[in-house]
Order: C-alpha cells, then structure tokens, then sequence
C-alpha cells in the first residue's frame, strides 16, 4: 500500500531537473532517482492514533529519508566538520565573522527579489539600504555595520516566496548534503539557482571558478556556524533523524511566519543591544 | 509492633517537615492562581536566568555540583510532571504508573546534565526579558532576549503558566521559533513508534542516554 504522496513524488524532481540549469538540478535528480529506493508504509486504519501520527509527520519517503540523513551525516563527520575545524582553527572568529558578512552582502539581490516577489517592501528597502552601507562603509560587505545601526538583515529564499504565496510543504525532504528541506523548499533551491544575477554575471566572464569558491565558502561558513548546535542535537536526541525533522521544520514555519508578516526583525527583539565585547579565544 | 513504631517514629521528621512545607506554601499564595500577571512572569524569568548566571554558570565549580544547582533550579522552577505528559503524549497513557515515574526521573536527568553542560560554556551571555502577554487561562508567554558576546541577540520565549502548587512553573522554552518541548515529542515518539509503542524501550535508552551523559560530564 503506497501512500499517494510516495507515488507523486518521483515526477516532481525530474520536472525540476528539466527547467533548471542550475547545480542543483543534478542534485535534485539524485533525491528523484533515489525516491525509488523506498517509501514509508502508512499504519493500518484501525490505529487512529498511528494514522493521525503519520499524517502529522508527513513523511511518506522516511526510509529514503533517513539513508539520506544518514548518508549527510556520514558526510558532514568525516567532511564538513574536519574542514570546519581547520577552518576555525586558522581564522580566528573576527575573521570567520568577516567572511559571513561578505558572503552574506552577496546575497543581497536573490534576497531583494524575494522581498519584492513577496511584497514586502519595507523588507526590500531594508535590504536595499543594508547593501549600500555594507557595500560601502562596510568595505565591500566584509564589515555588517547595518546591525549595530539598528538594522537587523533576514533572509530570502525561492522556498519561502512560494509559501507566502500560499504553497504547502509538500512532504518532508532530506536533500543530500543541504540536509533537511521539503518538497517545495527543494524546488525553491533549484529555481534560486537560476535567479541570482551574479551567478549570471560570473558564468558570463568565465569566472565559474569563482562560483564555485563561493558555493563551497558559503557551505563552510554556514556550517562552522551551526556545527555545534548540530552536536548539540545529535548528543541529546534519542532519534537525531526525528529530532532534526521537527526542529527544521518548526524553525523554517517561523520563518515563513515573519516573511508572511513582513517582519524584518525577530519579532521578540524590540531593541536590538550592541554585541558586547569580543571574546578572543572563540 | 515494634517495628511498626520505630518506622513511625523514624518517618516522623519527614512528615512534619513536608506539613510545614505546605503550610508555608499555601500561605505565600494565599489567593491562588487567579492573581498572577505577566509581570509576575517578567520577574520570574528574570530571576531564573539571575539565579542560573549566579550559580550554574561559575567557573570553578566541579561538574557534580554544577548538576546539583542546576537540579534544584530545574525542580523549582518547571512543570516536570506537565512537560512530561505533553512529550510522551499518547504514551503518557498507555505507560504504567511505575512507567511514568521512571520517565519523570529520567527525563529530568537528562534535561538537567544536558543544560548544566551547557552552562559549563558560559561566555558570559545574560537574558534580557523583554515582553509578557497573558496566553490562555493559567499561561503567560515571556520573550527575551540572550545577548552574546560577539553575536547578534538570539531570541528565546518562555511558556509559563501556574502549577498546581499555585506556582509560576515553566512548560516549554521556544528558541528561534523552535519549542523544545515539541522537538523532544517528535524525537521519543519517533523512538516509540520504532519499538512498537513499548514504553520499556524508550526508558532503557533514556537510561543508556543519561549514563553516556554522565560519563562525560563526570557527574
């Protein structure tokens, strides 16, 4: 008995494949090739509870799900944390921060299209003005000298715009290497990755190989920056794979939820406090 | 009848003390519930995270200690018995009695090695309470703020509601939009789903958890 979400679910990917020229697309490929290698069995009808679970969790492709998960993780031991140490262990944190700041800049524009796709203005003045001040005073977006005039960044994605629109999750996605995701938020990637003007730019002056340096850069910074709070998880849950799942998910819902309102600042932080000083040992 | 007596006698301090417990607790609320507001929640957070800088987050302590004061604040200070039902959900009822007092003891072993430890790595961040709204009946959500050397203010919300002593009693902490208390009943639910709802299985492996913990932290 398959759920009809498993049996949907192969076509979507190779969809996306064809329109995207993008990176991703091949990635994309992959979670569709691999959506063959299993799909959850529901609970039987006459376990409510069960079913009520399940529909909850809305995860028909666990068992693909969790290879992948598992196959991330493998990837992230014996990849990503070694490197983010090397990494953390030759740039002391002022440095990582300054790298963050500049990746972070050059996010500005696939940021202000989704603020505008999604019709929030303030928002897209917002990042409009933090790319000028950190462009400029902030010497090219190494320094974020936005956020202690008082104006926070936020982020934007493709995933997100479709879900102001009003789309749903979809189901529940372990993309490989990007980690939990879901359906609509993993078409988000792949279309972001035909979006961003200066990707255009790059590819147009034979300049791919910076791409790609940007593509892993970004990668490893986002990850130095959460590696820990992975640990973190991963040393308390007593299902990691059930942990992650609920703990992205109700992280990306927030996200959506101040994307939908236009908020561009948490919404619990009325007044945002100057970063105190630094500690030099981290 | 002998034995009788002495055993008796033997428990008598105990009953005494746990007598002179709820009289002073039923006199330091005197109205019940009903009279707690938000700012009573403000203050109350703010004294947590006060209390938890002053004593969880020394520097020198050893580690069986730093467990021991934080172990005091944790049972003074939330709802063990209300966070536990809502984690375990439909399994709170399925479990035995015996079951569930194992799950409590359990639980909040592991919340309290799992916080002292981070508590270990205090940098010097404090909390700055910044909002409380009434929320429901007995509940109040209390935001705030953890400032962080060298990093932008990381939102947290505070579920607080009125225990049954009549006490402000924390039921969940919300951190950037994700709710502890949801994440912990999709990770042991998930876990008991995968052992065909056995209860036992999900109390060895807190155990199994909790012994790790113990290991590492030396307490």
């Amino acid at each position: 008995m398959r759920h009809p979400w498993c049996a949907a679910a192969f076509s979507p990917g190779q969809f996306m494949s064809k329109i995207t020229s993008g990176k991703l697309a091949s990635v994309l490929g992959l979670a569709a090739f691999l959506t063959l290698a299993g799909c959850a069995t529901p609970p039987p009808d006459d376990d409510p509870d069960a079913v009520a679970d399940f529909k909850q969790t809305n995860d028909p492709l666990e068992p693909m799900n969790r290879d992948l998960f598992q196959f991330n993780d493998w990837l992230y031991e014996n990849g990503l944390t070694p490197a983010a140490k090397v990494y953390r262990a030759i740039l002391p944190r002022w440095g990582r921060d300054r790298v963050a700041d500049f990746l972070a800049n050059l996010r500005s524009p696939v940021i202000l299209i989704n603020d505008i796709l999604q019709g929030n203005f303030t928002r897209g003045g917002v990042t409009i003005t933090r790319f000028v001040l950190n462009s400029t005073f902030g010497v090219g977006g190494i320094m974020d000298v936005s956020t202690p005039m008082g104006i926070p960044g936020h982020v934007a994605d493709v995933g997100e715009t479709l879900a102001v629109w009003g789309a749903g999750d979809g189901f529940y996605l372990v993309l490989p290497l990007f980690g939990p995701s879901n359906l609509r938020d993993g078409a988000g990637l792949g279309i972001e990755s035909t979006l961003d003007p200066l990707s255009y730019y790059l590819d147009d002056n034979r300049m791919r190989w910076l791409a790609t340096t940007r593509f892993l850069a970004s990668g490893l910074s986002a990850y130095e920056s959460y590696m820990d709070n992975l640990e973190d998880v991963k040393r308390t849950s007593l299902d990691y794979y059930s942990a992650m799942r609920s703990l992205s998910r109700q992280r990306r819902a927030a996200q959506i939820d101040d994307a939908k309102t236009g908020a561009w600042a948490p919404k619990d932080v009325t007044k945002l406090q100057q970063p105190a000083k630094q500690d030099p040992t981290k | 009848m002998k034995n009788t007596l002495s055993l008796l006698l033997s428990r008598l301090p105990h009953a005494l003390a746990v007598l002179l417990l709820a009289s002073s607790a039923l006199m330091a609320t005197p109205a019940g519930a009903a009279d707690k507001t938000p700012d009573d929640a403000k203050a109350f957070i703010q004294n947590l995270a006060q209390q938890a800088i002053g004593t969880v987050a020394q520097r020198d302590l050893s580690d069986t200690e730093r467990n021991d004061r934080f172990r005091r604040l944790f049972v003074a200070s939330f709802d063990l018995p209300q966070i536990s039902q809502f984690v375990l959900a439909r399994y709170w009822r399925t479990a035995t009695p015996d079951q569930q007092q194992d799950f409590l003891k359990l639980f909040q072993e592991m919340q309290v090695l799992n916080w002292a430890q981070r508590f270990k790595d205090y940098k010097g961040e404090n909390l700055t309470v910044t909002n409380a709204a009434k929320d429901g009946d007995k509940g109040f959500t209390v935001d705030s703020q953890i400032n962080r050397p060298a990093a932008q203010p990381m939102p947290v919300q505070w579920k607080v509601h009125v225990g049954d002593d009549g006490q402000l009693r924390v039921g969940d902490i919300v951190v950037e939009g994700v709710s502890m208390a949801i994440t912990q009943r999709s990770d042991y639910n998930s876990m008991l789903q995968g052992n065909g709802g056995k209860v036992d299985a999900l109390l060895t492996a807190l155990r199994t958890k909790v012994d790790q913990m113990r290991a590492s932290s030396g307490g």
